[in-house]
């Protein structure tokens, strides 16, 4: 049987910064080096990459000692991102996101795993990352790991919105509008009336963003009744939402929603929404007849 | 389109007249219009948003413009924002109607985001380098720009001197042709990248955030890390939630000539490999040389000479006429020279787009973020310059567009 490796040791041998004991530069290992300590500790399996991941803790924790144990698990994420590695990735996410739950780690080190999972994690870590999202201090960085993963994610984001607050329900509002799956429109379209003008805005460039022809009347009469920095960034959901509806094919639909908005742009300070509405509509008639 | 000089600098200046004398500050002499000085109905209501490091430099950029600056922007002015004329919030500054143009010079985590958002409100925008900091926000600015017929104009001058080098004519007229394929042109960028000095600290712990400073607002888009002063303040250049590092911040100066020269202004590599170590996941750290392939053959090679192996696989190489046959010499003497370019002052007058527009920059910038991308990821990537995405890359195409904080989003 081979021997298990000494991981703190080969944590040990990543460099020194460039003033040891300061926040300091520092120049990187040897990469041939650096490659056999990450093979060496893929090769003690799941006991050595616990044990690793295990050392890593967040500047913010009282028990901070220095970079390395966090560098090198970012080096065994790089080096499990190389093609043909899928069951070393698996393998590594797995063990991250079994860290996101207990007490053995900080709420700032759970960060910094959430952060690898953003690079590493597939549809697996889904579950671990989506109990992150009831938790106050991961929901944020969690959201945006689930958005990069993006498969089996949807489901997710839409039961954690039911008892997010503030922000958070933002965040998710935006990620399902960038999934763009259908089985969130209900949710998004009932957004639109949401108390928050920020979920309202949120949903309004969601529902944009997946050509919902159906909510054109009311992401209109959001940006009708919007004012300030709102007005401009609701117009732009308006003229958005054409966009994807002439990408879908629904020119009729399109031209609609682009005459009422040019129509209601009448101020002088508000001409260049005109001209955009304009020139958009003029794209979609080549002869300039709208 | 006539140019569409603010007619509320005419209102600004009957409402100056009677202001206190910080207001005159903010308003140049030429405002008043006496003898010598440009009236008011020739300025342009300006904005600065980023107030720190480059700044009033990028400001100074619009002098073309007569411009009047009635707005500073800057998330360190807690202790003094008055919401009148100085501001840390830039929603409430581009809600102005006597504002035509804002000079953006904060850190490039927010230039995407802010560019856009100024162009959502009809303005006109000139943009510190570099332009973005990762992909998919290069092209929201580019769709922004073209959506909303707005002018942008990136804060890097290069191209503008090479079009007017004929040694430089000469070669985009070559690389333009299309007749040299295989194309044996090498371009290497050797030193001048500011690696070491513009890296990131490690073993960082935080520290409290100065009461002048909106923290939140500064991290923006990017993760909300704790403060440390090295984050904040011309270092943010060291962290990949800013920038990254010196090869971003220089490499955009350095690529905006050899880009438009070489003719790769619609394109982008296709092939990129990096000699570096480990990166760090926060931290913008060293790197010896990256190499970038075109589909036409054409490489660029930047080189930092701070760390590890000299570049020796290949010698640098212009294109030149004797690389083609006589036909092909024929039709290149042919060519007409390129269009002059027009600087961003004309380009606001005339509505046409100037030398460094939104797509030409993205495109030179795209450069850098995918020798970045080769740098962090540690391996040979392969890119597909029309998607803009790459080939069989999960984790490389997860750096091309990064989610952001809510509620912000391209």
């Amino acid at each position: 049987m081979a021997t298990k490796p000494n991981v703190a040791e080969l944590v040990s041998q990543m460099p020194e910064v460039d003033k040891p004991g300061t926040a300091s530069k520092f120049t990187g290992p040897d990469p041939a080096a650096a490659a056999k300590i990450f093979a060496e500790i893929f090769a003690g399996g799941s006991e050595s990459i616990l044990q690793l991941i295990d050392l890593v803790k967040a500047p913010d924790d009282a028990d901070f000692k220095d970079y390395k144990a966090a560098y090198v698990v970012h080096g065994l994420v790089l080096s499990a991102g190389v093609a043909g590695r899928e069951k070393e990735r698996r393998q590594l996410a797995g063990l991250l996101a079994s860290r996101l739950s207990g007490e053995k780690s900080s709420a700032a080190t759970k960060t910094y795993f959430i952060q690898e999972l953003q690079a590493c994690g597939g549809r697996d870590v889904v579950p671990a990352l989506a109990r992150a999202l009831s938790d106050e201090s991961l929901a944020e960085p969690a959201t945006r790991a689930l958005l990069s993963i993006r498969d089996g994610v949807g489901p997710e984001l839409q039961r954690a919105f039911v008892t997010a607050k503030g922000r958070q329900r933002v965040g998710i509002v935006l990620a399902l509008g960038q999934l763009a799956e259908p089985p969130a429109l209900p949710v998004l379209r009932e957004s639109l009336r949401d108390e928050d003008a920020a979920v309202r805005l949120a949903a309004a460039w969601s529902l944009a963003k997946m050509g919902d022809a159906a909510s054109a009347e009311a992401i209109l009469k959001l940006a009708n009744g919007a004012t300030g920095h709102e007005r401009s960034q609701a117009t732009h959901t308006c003229l958005l939402l054409a966009e994807t509806l002439v990408a879908a094919g629904k020119t009729t639909e399109a031209r609609q929603l682009l005459m009422r908005l040019r129509d209601s742009r009448q101020e002088e300070s508000e001409r260049f929404m005109r001209d955009a509405a304009d020139r958009s509509l003029k794209a979609l008639q080549p002869h300039g007849a709208a | 389109m006539k140019p569409r000089f603010s007619p509320l600098s005419r209102r600004h200046f009957l409402a100056s007249t009677a202001a206190s004398l910080a207001t005159i500050s903010l308003v140049p002499r030429h405002v008043l219009g006496g003898a010598g000085q440009t009236p008011p109905s020739e300025t342009v209501g300006a904005a600065l948003i980023g107030c720190g490091g480059r700044g009033p430099g990028t400001f100074s950029e619009l002098k073309g413009l007569n411009p009047v600056q009635l707005a500073r922007c800057d998330v360190k002015y807690l202790d003094r924002a008055d919401n009148k004329t100085i501001y840390t919030d830039f929603r409430r500054v581009l809600e102005r109607k006597d504002i035509d143009v804002v000079a953006i010079a904060t850190p490039p985590h927010w230039h995407a985001l802010i560019s856009i958002a100024a162009m959502e409100a009809g303005k006109d925008v000139l943009c510190e380098k570099p332009m973005t900091r990762f992909i998919a926000e290069g092209r929201a600015v580019v769709d922004a720009s073209r959506r909303y017929g707005r002018i942008f104009q990136i804060g890097t001058f290069g191209r503008f001197g090479a079009s007017k080098d004929r040694n430089s004519i000469l070669t985009r007229k070559i690389m333009k042709s299309g007749l040299l394929n295989p194309n044996p042109g090498v371009y290497i960028k050797a030193g001048g990248l500011k690696v070491k000095e513009w890296s990131g600290l490690v073993n960082a712990k935080p520290e409290p955030v100065p009461k002048n400073l909106d923290w939140d607002l500064y991290c923006g888009p990017s993760p909300l890390r704790p403060f440390h002063p090295h984050r904040f303040g011309g270092t943010h250049r060291g962290y990949w939630d800013y920038e990254g590092g010196g090869l971003c911040d220089m490499g955009q100066h350095a690529m905006d000539p050899v880009s438009w020269t070489y003719g790769k202004d619609d394109t982008a590599p296709v092939e990129i490999e990096a000699h570096a170590p480990p990166a760090h996941p926060e931290v913008c750290g060293m790197w010896g040389w990256v190499e970038l392939k075109y589909a036409d053959g054409f490489t660029i090679v930047l080189a930092s000479g701070e760390w590890g192996d000299h570049y020796d696989r290949k010698t640098g190489r212009g294109v030149k006429l004797e690389d083609l046959d006589e036909a092909g010499r024929a039709k290149i003497q042919a060519t007409p020279d390129p269009e002059p370019m027009i600087d961003f002052a004309e380009a606001v007058r005339t509505r046409k787009q100037p030398g460094g527009h939104a797509e030409a920059a993205h495109r030179t910038v795209c450069i850098i973020h995918l020798a970045n991308l080769a740098i962090r990821t540690g391996r040979k990537l392969r890119f597909d310059p029309v998607k803009e995405q790459f080939i069989g890359d999960e984790e490389a195409n997860r750096l091309v567009n990064q989610p952001m904080r809510a509620p912000w989003h391209i």
